[in-house]
């Protein structure tokens, strides 16, 4: 993994870097099964007891489950210092945890991109903050 | 004073000028308002009833200030309807009015913990089409949608739109021209969704029997429902990053549940229907709903496009309006402006694209994290 010291998620709890990969911050309830993300925002079976909610990281690596690319500047509150349109957007599935998330895809070869194809978490260098430090998000890219 | 100056209120105040000439009924007869909210409005916004009242004259009567996001004007209409149904008034008034930023719509607050709208602001870089590109994609993988399909949403819509005198857009295009416009988030182009709008609409309902025949073709509603979303729908649904992998519900579940609602309550089902209202924020909206509401099995709405069965002339005929994509989208106005066409096809004003015979409308809603709304109206 490359060197993660010096940055920072814009916003916290959402990606993890701490056990050497690069994870997404999701919750699990251990009464229903349901995974959500962001793990701030509970889901719930009806008529679940909403107990034993615990944190989870995702894998690492899903797959591709659907694809979009943006080729327009996203409006603020997003920002990034390098022009990064057109950009691709994904849905990435993870089987076991019956879950789907989005995020930018930082590949550059957009044509590439295929259904079904296996994508790791990574993050996206954003800007640089008033501290010099590198603000990211999460991301996604293709399995090499 | 020009368009660009006018403010929320004095476009609310030609909608509700409208309806009460419209209906022949004086502003004193109305016993309750049931307002649509305007989001970007501050308090005057927020309490877009009182101010409307003010306009009119203020006579003491509820005043109820709503907001389920693009299915405002759902609710306005419901609460409306549930008041005459209850007995409470005779006679209300529901309305809505907005004057759209310029632009993708944004977030509108900044705590990243209540509000996951901010995360997909600042981490996400995704403005609302996106969501329905990504559901687009996944459409044409599993049921072979073309991009000449989306394309000829938009070419029919158009036709539509240029034929009537109050659409916004009124070019008509071809499927060259719509294939050649650039991509906003592929696989979905420029025309192929539907612009933010400014605009107004109010809508009378009333029990009175004697307001009812003095009204010109009065239309009744058999039912005017709201659904909210299922555990296990699979949509990515506006302003949430993720989404189940397992579908346990169908998709666009808050329109499966109010569409199956308003049918149960009105006893009227999608055979029945001659004119439907759809939201067709995108082309894929267009084909997603004729599924979602019944009209077709999952997967068929394309071959019922390519083969002309949404035409007006049809068995049933889809946003003889010219839809969103001629109107564009004016957040707690559209609902009830879909009940508008909808009753004036009924009441034969549909001029050059009337639907010749319509007994039967529906109007289907769909708004942002799981709200949607149904009214069905008859002559």
């Amino acid at each position: 993994m490359e060197n993660m010291a010096n940055k920072v998620a814009r916003i916290p709890n959402l990606v993890d870097w701490s056990t050497g990969e690069v994870r997404l911050m999701s919750a699990k309830c251990n009464s229903c099964g349901t995974h959500f993300f962001p793990k701030e925002h509970y889901q719930h079976r009806p008529g679940c007891s909403r107990e034993g909610v615990e944190d989870v990281l995702l894998p690492q690596k899903g797959k591709l489950a659907s694809y979009t690319i943006q080729y327009y500047p996203c409006p603020a509150p997003f920002k990034t210092e390098k022009k990064i349109t057109p950009y691709g957007i994904g849905l990435i599935e993870f089987e076991e945890e019956k879950i789907q998330v989005t995020g930018i895809i930082t590949e550059t070869d957009l044509k590439s991109l295929k259904l079904g194809m296996e994508m790791e978490t990574t993050i996206l260098e954003m800007f640089t903050n008033e501290e010099k430090q590198q603000v990211v998000t999460w991301a996604f890219r293709a399995v090499k | 004073m020009g368009f660009s100056e006018k403010v929320f209120s004095d476009f609310a105040a030609v909608a509700v000028e409208g309806a009460l000439k419209d209906a022949n009924i004086e502003w004193k007869k109305i016993q309750a308002i049931m307002a649509g909210i305007f989001i970007y409005g501050g308090n005057a916004g927020h309490l877009s009833g009182q101010y409307l009242e003010s306009i009119f004259g203020e006579t003491g009567v509820p005043v109820v200030n709503v907001y389920n996001a693009c299915a405002t004007g759902s609710a306005a209409i419901r609460m409306a309807y549930n008041s005459v149904a209850a007995g409470e008034t005779d006679t209300a008034l529901a309305f809505g009015a907005d004057v759209s930023p310029k632009g993708f719509l944004t977030a509108k607050s900044d705590n990243a913990v209540q509000d996951r709208d901010v995360i997909r602001w600042k981490m996400g870089g995704l403005p609302n089409p996106i969501y329905w590109a990504l559901e687009c994609r996944k459409r044409m993988e599993k049921y072979g949608t073309t991009e000449e399909d989306l394309a000829l949403v938009k070419v029919l819509m158009s036709e539509y739109g240029a034929k009537n005198p109050d659409a916004r857009f009124k070019k008509p295009y071809t499927m060259e021209e719509v294939l050649n416009s650039v991509y906003v988030c592929d696989p979905l182009r420029l025309y192929e969704i539907c612009p933010v709008s400014t605009g107004a609409a109010a809508v009378i309902v009333t029990a009175d029997k004697e307001l009812i025949s003095k009204a010109d073709k009065a239309v009744k509603i058999n039912a005017t429902t709201m659904g909210s979303s299922i555990y296990g729908d699979p949509t990515i649904r506006i302003s949430a990053l993720s989404c189940p992998a397992v579908a346990e519900a169908p998709m666009l579940s808050e329109s499966y549940s109010a569409s199956r609602q308003a049918y149960e309550k009105s006893g009227i089902g999608p055979d029945d229907i001659d004119v439907l209202e759809l939201p067709d924020n995108s082309s894929w909206h267009y084909l997603v709903y004729l599924e979602t509401c019944g009209f077709c099995k999952e997967g068929e709405a394309d071959k019922m496009l390519r083969d002309g069965m949404t035409k007006i002339g049809a068995k049933l005929a889809v946003n003889p309006s010219g839809g969103f994509s001629s109107h564009g989208e004016a957040l707690s106005a559209q609902a009830l402006w879909q009940v508008i066409e909808c009753a004036n096809q009924l009441r034969g004003r549909g001029g050059a694209r009337q639907v010749e015979g319509a007994k039967v409308a529906m109007a289907q809603t769909y708004g942002l994290m799981g709200n949607s709304g149904t009214t069905i109206l008859t002559l």
